[in-house]
């Protein structure tokens, strides 16, 4: 999967940083000269996180040039963050991460603009992330790359000729670090192959059977998990578990203690029952700062290379690479790993012309008679999707919302009516669907991108000339 | 910060780096003292990543007034003139580094750091240097060398989108995992004045430009009787021309012309840049206190343009 660079040689160590390959965006990056001044003005760039990797990204940002910044972040400043959050204070824990982040960089930059939101990513509508030039990402799960990865490629449009429409590719600068590794890729929807197509990427995330934490302990994780998992309810029946109270970690710990001398297993300590059940990724400051910077230097070179249409969208010098008839792309993905002085790797990764997200869409095929309704009920058991309870927009209007009842009760009167003619009697187009799918027994918030198809339709209106919904 | 012991809120504080690099080396941080002398983006960054990481102390050297090129990349200087009048670097970034982590102490010293004497530089663990003379950047090597107990010494340098880091550790014994075996290492490293006194004809081809063009410009700073930094547009053909002389003896020009003009017409640091080898440096000094990972040997370059991080034994 990656190709190792390293030379070794007897007289020097060369090892190579490789940030892009250089065929990703054309030549037009001048690096050194900040930003253009036109660009400065309308660039707008949504940080996705304000944690490690959002504080140094919102900096970085700020001071290359970039005046129009967005920032969102669900949590609130502990006391563990600041070996790194270095826009927050002690007298800072309990604020909101996006609301102090802004401010601080506010204050240091002169001439940036940055708007906070404090609040989950998919509690915002599609309409929120349209207006971002760029969106760079500072986190730390796979779940919320994966949503906000979903909403990117949204935007995404194929053409007749199934390039993607260059004024709907949203791209995405994406940062990740754990300890002394990181890594920086970026994602051009439509043409790199998005976070989806290449999620195999990640190793697995642990989740121990539970037949070896019921029966077969081998490793102080093991016991902890018991203790968490199994044990827990036994005792506490109903009581949930409150991985921030200190007692039921306590609790927990103890539990975790007594069973690994029952079966001889060295190594549970309060800390690692906190690392485990918290599940805590070790971070520092530095490999924050290095991957952030990497992104930032994504973010100028992909905002560089946009030009102004008279239709005040950004286009982007995409220019995929045709390699026998298959879309080839060089993803700069660098991988960074301070502790044994290897850096970097660069790989090249081929976009998945089937995936669910990144691609023209899943394709439904209805009938011009199936009602908004029925249409929702049919998103349940499509074998791709299997999306629950979904809320429906087309071109930027709401057809149905689940959700808050204001908006549920609003749009409730269109559920009987025909999808073929909410959509304004097109043949086919893309419609958005947000719902909920369930993963390994998670429930969890999805975005999908459906390719609509009326069998049967006149055909005289299409796509092109159905007009702006 | 003084006991043997990590304190409670030591422990709290820096539980997310404890978990990276264990309790032991966190302990060796905190007491390890750092010099730095050069208060320009790249140090700054540096400086916020070694705070936060929790050593003993920070000691500041930058006597220079704010200008607008230390606005532009130095998060650490507040804009307000109101604030920023009347102070050094120095003491402004003293003042924004505090509130980084109030464990450390972190302080201001006034003065030309190549007329401290060797007992001056014994106080510290670690020295580094920023916006320096060539003639400085030797004597405080010597000096540092010159002392009983291990002083690592560092240069770093960005101009333009390039940045240069130099680690001169002396001898480093560090232990580091090998497939499940602690494996004992030990490196030999040569001085500042050592490595750039190896010829450049006997230095292979693919040896990283940007080392090439920092000698040119320090060589023609120090001909010129330039303060470091202090070149422009109109010296480029006295630049080109110490570049010729100075390869007459090898076939090729190994650097192109158009590194340099870089170099010399955008001598101002790029914030990435600054933020990418801030980290780096950052990254080395704690291998280099805490003894754990290989470090450096024995310079890194990076270029933005093309993306490449360089790592070369020299």
């Amino acid at each position: 999967m990656t190709n190792s660079t390293v030379q070794p040689s007897r007289s020097r160590d060369l090892d190579k940083l490789l940030l892009r390959p250089g065929n990703l965006v054309g030549p037009t990056f001048e690096p050194g000269l900040g930003l253009r001044e036109d660009l400065k003005e309308y660039v707008k760039v949504l940080v996705v996180g304000a944690g490690g990797l959002g504080c140094e990204l919102l900096k970085d940002l700020a001071l290359s040039g970039f005046r129009e910044l967005e920032v969102i972040d669900m949590d609130r400043i502990e006391v563990s963050n600041l070996n790194r959050q270095f826009l927050f204070r002690l007298e800072d824990v309990g604020k909101p991460k996006a609301e102090v982040a802004a401010k601080r960089v506010m204050e240091r930059v002169s001439g940036v603009n940055i708007v906070p939101h404090f609040g989950r990513i998919e509690d915002k509508e599609l309409d929120f992330y349209s207006k971002f030039s760029i969106i760079a990402l500072g986190l730390d799960s796979i779940e919320a790359r994966s949503y906000i990865n979903a909403v990117a490629c949204s935007f995404l449009e194929y053409d007749s000729d199934d390039n993607p429409q260059e004024e709907t590719v949203k791209p995405m600068v994406d940062g990740g670090t754990e300890g002394f590794k990181g890594h920086a890729r970026v994602i051009m929807p439509g043409t790199t192959p998005c976070f989806e197509c290449t999620i195999w990427l990640f190793p697995p995330q642990v989740k121990f059977p539970l037949c070896t934490l019921a029966e077969t302990p081998r490793t102080a994780a093991h016991c902890i998990e018991y203790a968490h998992l199994i044990k827990w309810d036994e005792v506490h029946s109903g009581k949930a578990f409150d991985p921030d109270d200190p007692e039921h970690m306590k609790w927990v710990y103890n539990e975790a203690v007594k069973r690994a001398e029952l079966f001889g297993i060295p190594g549970v300590t309060y800390s690692l029952t906190q690392g485990v059940v918290k599940n805590i990724i070790p971070a520092i400051a530095s490999t924050n700062a290095i991957i952030s910077a990497a992104c930032t230097l994504e973010t100028l070179k992909i905002a560089s290379g946009c030009s102004k249409t008279l239709s005040n969208y950004l286009t982007l010098p995409v220019k995929p690479r045709n390699f026998d008839g298959l879309r080839e792309l060089c993803v700069a993905f660098l991988k960074y790993n301070g502790a044994e002085g290897l850096h970097t790797k660069v790989t090249e990764f081929v976009k998945d012309k089937d995936c669910l997200v990144c691609g023209p869409g899943v394709l439904v095929e209805l009938e011009t008679s199936v009602t908004l309704e029925k249409f929702i009920s049919l998103l349940e058991e499509h074998p791709k999707l299997q999306l629950l309870k979904a809320s429906i927009s087309h071109r930027g209007k709401n057809l149905y919302m689940q959700a808050p009842p204001v908006l549920e009760e609003m749009t409730r009167s269109n559920l009987s009516l025909a999808l073929f003619d909410l959509m304004g009697k097109i043949s086919k187009d893309v419609v958005h669907a947000t719902g909920t799918i369930i993963e390994s027994d998670k429930k969890t918030s999805c975005l999908r991108k459906l390719l609509v198809v009326f069998k049967g339709a006149d055909g005289v209106a299409d796509m092109d000339t159905a007009g702006g919904a | 910060m003084d006991g043997e012991e990590l304190t409670e809120q030591e422990t709290a504080l820096y539980d997310r780096q404890i978990r990276v690099w264990g309790a032991d080396a966190q302990r060796r941080l905190s007491k390890a003292h750092i010099l730095v002398y050069g208060l320009k983006g790249t140090v700054a960054e540096f400086c916020k990543n070694i705070v936060l990481a929790g050593v003993g102390s920070l000691t500041l050297v930058d006597d220079r007034e704010v200008s607008e090129e230390a606005l532009s990349a130095n998060f650490l200087i507040p804009p307000d003139e109101n604030v920023y009048a009347g102070k050094t670097l120095a003491e402004l970034s003293c003042d924004s580094l505090k509130d980084f982590n109030p464990m450390v102490r972190v302080s201001v010293e006034k003065g030309d750091l190549s007329s401290f004497n060797v007992e001056f530089f014994s106080k510290f663990d670690v020295v580094v240097v920023s916006c320096s003379s060539l003639a400085t950047k030797k004597l405080v090597n010597e000096k540092c060398r010159k002392l009983p107990k291990r002083v690592a010494f560092y240069t770093v340098d960005c101009k333009d989108s390039c940045g240069e880091i130099f680690v001169d550790l002396q001898v480093h014994r560090y232990s580091k995992k090998k497939n499940d075996e602690t494996v004992e290492c030990e490196l030999q490293y040569s001085s500042f004045e050592e490595a750039i006194s190896v010829p450049w004809r006997t230095l292979p081809r693919k040896t990283s430009k940007v080392y090439f063009a920092m000698r040119v410009l320090e060589r023609f700073e120090e001909a010129e009787g330039r303060k470091p930094g202090e070149v422009s547009i109109e010296d480029l053909s006295g630049v080109l021309k110490l570049k010729k002389e100075l390869f007459v003896s090898m076939n090729e020009s190994h650097i192109p012309d158009s590194l340099l003009e870089r170099l010399v017409t955008n001598a101002r640091e790029f914030p990435p840049v600054c933020a990418i080898i801030g980290g780096i440096l950052g990254q080395e000094v704690i291998k280099a206190i805490s003894g754990k990972g290989d470090p450096l040997k024995n310079f890194f370059f990076f270029d933005a343009t093309d993306g490449k991080g360089i790592i070369e034994d020299i």
